[in-house]
Parts: C-alpha cells; structure tokens; sequence
C-alpha cells in the first residue's frame, strides 16, 4: 500500500479498488461482494424490524422506515409512472435502497468502500433495469408495435428514417443502460478516489519537511469536507439511477411514442 | 506523468457549455417564476438551446477521444 | 407539482427530457461518427469522420426537435 511508499508521492490508482481480502475462499471474492450480501443483510434487517410491530402512532424506528418506502412510492412512483404505479414500486424500492446503502458504505468508517465502485454492479443493475422496462412495453404494446414505436417517428419524411432510426435504436437498446450504469460506477469510483487523493496526500505530507506538516492538516480538513459532499452525491445518484428507471418504465408504459 | 493533452483541452473547452446550460436554465426559471402560464412557451424553446449549448459539449468528448 | 398532473408522460416532463435529451446526442454522434470511422478505415480516407460527426449532431439535434421542440 502507499503507507510504505517513501521518497515520491504515489497517487492512487485503479489498483487501490481491488483490495486484498483475508479469506481467499474463491477468486471471486472481493470487499465489494462481501458488502453487497452485507448491505442486503442490512436492509433486509432493517425493513424487518421496522415493520414488525407496525403501529398507527409509529415508534421512531417505523417512522424511518415508512419515509423511505413513501419517498419512493409517492416521488419516484406515483408521480412519475402514474396510475399503474402500485407493481412497480416493490422493484424501484429495491432498487434505490440497494444502492443507497452501497453508495453509503463508501463513507462510513471502517468500511469506507462503495460496491457501486466496481463497474460490474451497477451493469448488473442497469441489466435489470433494461429487462424490466422493455419487456413492459413489449407486453403493453406487443413486440412489433412497440419496435415500430421505437424506430419510427411518427410525421417525419420517408427518406430522414434512415438517419433518424440507428439513433433511436442505438439510444433505446446501448446508450440508456449503459449510460445508467456509467454514471453511477463513475460518480462512485471518482469520490472515492478523491477521497483517497486527499487523505493520502495528508498523510504523505505529515511525514514531509516543516512546510509540508503545516500543510497536511488541511489536507486532512477538505478529506473531510470532501467526505459530507459524496455523502450528498451518494444519496443524490441513488435517487437518479432510480428515478431515470421510473422514468423509462413510465416511457415503455406511454402509449403514444 | 504520462497521458494525452487531449482530456485536458476537453476539460477547458467544457466549461463553455456548461455555462451556457447554466445561464439557459437560469433564464427559464426565471421566466417561469415570473410568469408561469409562460411554461409552454419557454419550455421547448430552453431544452432546445440546452440540446444545442449540450451538443457542442459532447462533439468536444467525441473530438476528444478521435483525434491523435 | 407540474408533473404530477401529467403522469405516465416519459418524455414531456422536463426532468426526464434533460435527461434523454442527453442520450440522443451521445448516440448520434456515436452512432453516426462510428460510421464514419468504418467508412474511413475501409476506404482509407479522412473525410468520412467528421462528416459522420456533423451529420449525427444535426440528426439527433433535428430528432429532440420532434420530440420536444414542438408543441
């Protein structure tokens, strides 16, 4: 690790997001895995014990837990998919606890590693997020309708399909799951290396000249200023990565286009 | 230090549209705010000039990653 | 709430416009500047890139047209 790199900072790199783990059961194991079957341990405990004794005056546990579930069944469900909502939310509630908790572990203490930093999570995410609206809309509108749909603009010159049909295939089947999981892998994997560059830096600056351990503590202060900010941008893309699914679920759902 | 100076050239000529996405938006709401049965009007209008102000944006990320 | 009164919309509401809007540009370009790079390596050209690039910008600047600019 960089703790024993002397003479020349080494900035950290992509190397620092596969870090060694102790039980060497597979070659699949990874932090990542461990914290992803940790955070369904967690939510699945959490929801348990906040509905268990379900109240009309809610203990402050149940409270917790019901705000969640209706932030995502009124902001992201109702409001977005409309009146067919109520089958969607159990997948979007899922969705964005999931993620949530993932995002968040990258800056709890002692954990301190976003899942979603490895990028093949949130493509397993965006795989099921891009299963789930397009059969949707191939069952509402029937495949041949719905591709039609897709492809063909309704009110534009014949001869304007041939540029306009590729981007409207390429934005539908490539360029939405691939952009929901890019912008969630990104957000995740660039926090945590700017936490990394700072706290890093701080630390190779204490063992520095007297300028440089002068200079570390702030170092050190913006790690954690920088530390609240991606817990902003955590909760922030959780709510993204699952409102763009509402919205694509809503748009499969539309009949019009 | 090794890399190319194409990204850092994208990351300056970036700040040109976001700017521009910046003072559209800004425009919008404040038409909106002022006037709020002008939505429909302004509506179109702001995510065309943001599609316009976004393409140059992303002409600059596709520029950025052809050109050797 | 503005869009709350038009549910199921999934391409007039403004948050979801932002945000396809974005997507069209990226795969025009994309798809039509990926033309263009095959067009140049079979051919063994320069010329086919940039015209593939401007000709996916306008296509896809042209389609967020139809699908928000009028009304």
């Amino acid at each position: 690790m960089h703790f024993q790199a002397r003479g020349g900072f080494v900035a950290p790199g992509t190397e620092d997001f596969f870090l060694p783990t102790k039980l060497g059961f597979t070659s699949f194991e990874s932090k990542a895995i461990y914290l992803a079957f940790f955070s369904v341990l967690l939510i699945g405990l959490f929801f348990y014990f906040s509905s268990r004794k379900a109240k009309v005056m809610p203990s402050k546990l149940q409270f917790a837990g019901e705000s969640v579930y209706a932030f995502v069944r009124r902001d992201l469900g109702e409001d977005l998919i409309g009146h067919e909502f109520l089958r969607f939310v159990p997948f979007l509630f899922t969705l964005f606890t999931f993620v949530l908790v993932n995002n968040i572990f990258g800056i709890i203490p002692l954990i301190q590693f976003p899942t979603m930093s490895h990028v093949s999570f949130p493509y397993v995410l965006a795989i099921f997020s891009f299963v789930v609206f397009h059969y949707i809309g191939i069952r509402r509108q029937g495949l041949g309708k719905y591709l039609k749909g897709i492809c063909f603009m309704p009110g534009v010159p014949v001869a304007l399909y041939i540029l306009l049909t590729p981007i409207e295939l390429a934005t539908y089947f490539v360029v939405r799951p691939v952009t929901l999981a890019l912008r969630l892998f990104a957000n995740m994997f660039a926090g945590h290396l700017l936490l990394l560059v700072f706290i890093l830096g701080g630390d190779y600056l204490l063992h520095g000249g007297i300028v440089a351990k002068i200079a570390s503590p702030f170092s050190f202060t913006f790690a954690i200023v920088m530390t609240f900010f991606e817990l902003l941008v955590q909760v922030l893309q959780a709510y993204i990565f699952t409102l763009l699914t509402a919205l694509y679920i809503a748009g499969a759902l539309a009949d019009e286009h | 230090m090794h890399g190319t100076l194409n990204l850092v050239g994208y990351g300056l000529s970036a700040i040109g549209p976001a700017v521009a996405t910046g003072l559209i938006f800004a425009a919008y709401i404040n038409g909106v705010a002022r006037q709020p049965e002008a939505r429909r009007v302004l509506q179109p209008i702001a995510f065309l000039g943001f599609a316009l102000a976004e393409a140059l944006a992303i002409i600059g990320m596709v520029l950025a990653f052809v050109l050797k | 709430m503005e869009m709350a009164k038009k549910p199921g919309a999934g391409g007039s509401g403004e948050e979801s416009a932002a945000w396809s809007i974005v997507g069209y540009l990226i795969s025009g370009l994309v798809i039509w500047g990926a033309i263009g790079y095959g067009l140049d390596s079979w051919w063994h050209t320069h010329f086919a890139l940039p015209v593939g690039l401007i000709l996916g910008a306008g296509a896809s600047l042209y389609l967020i047209w139809l699908r928000y600019g009028r009304e």
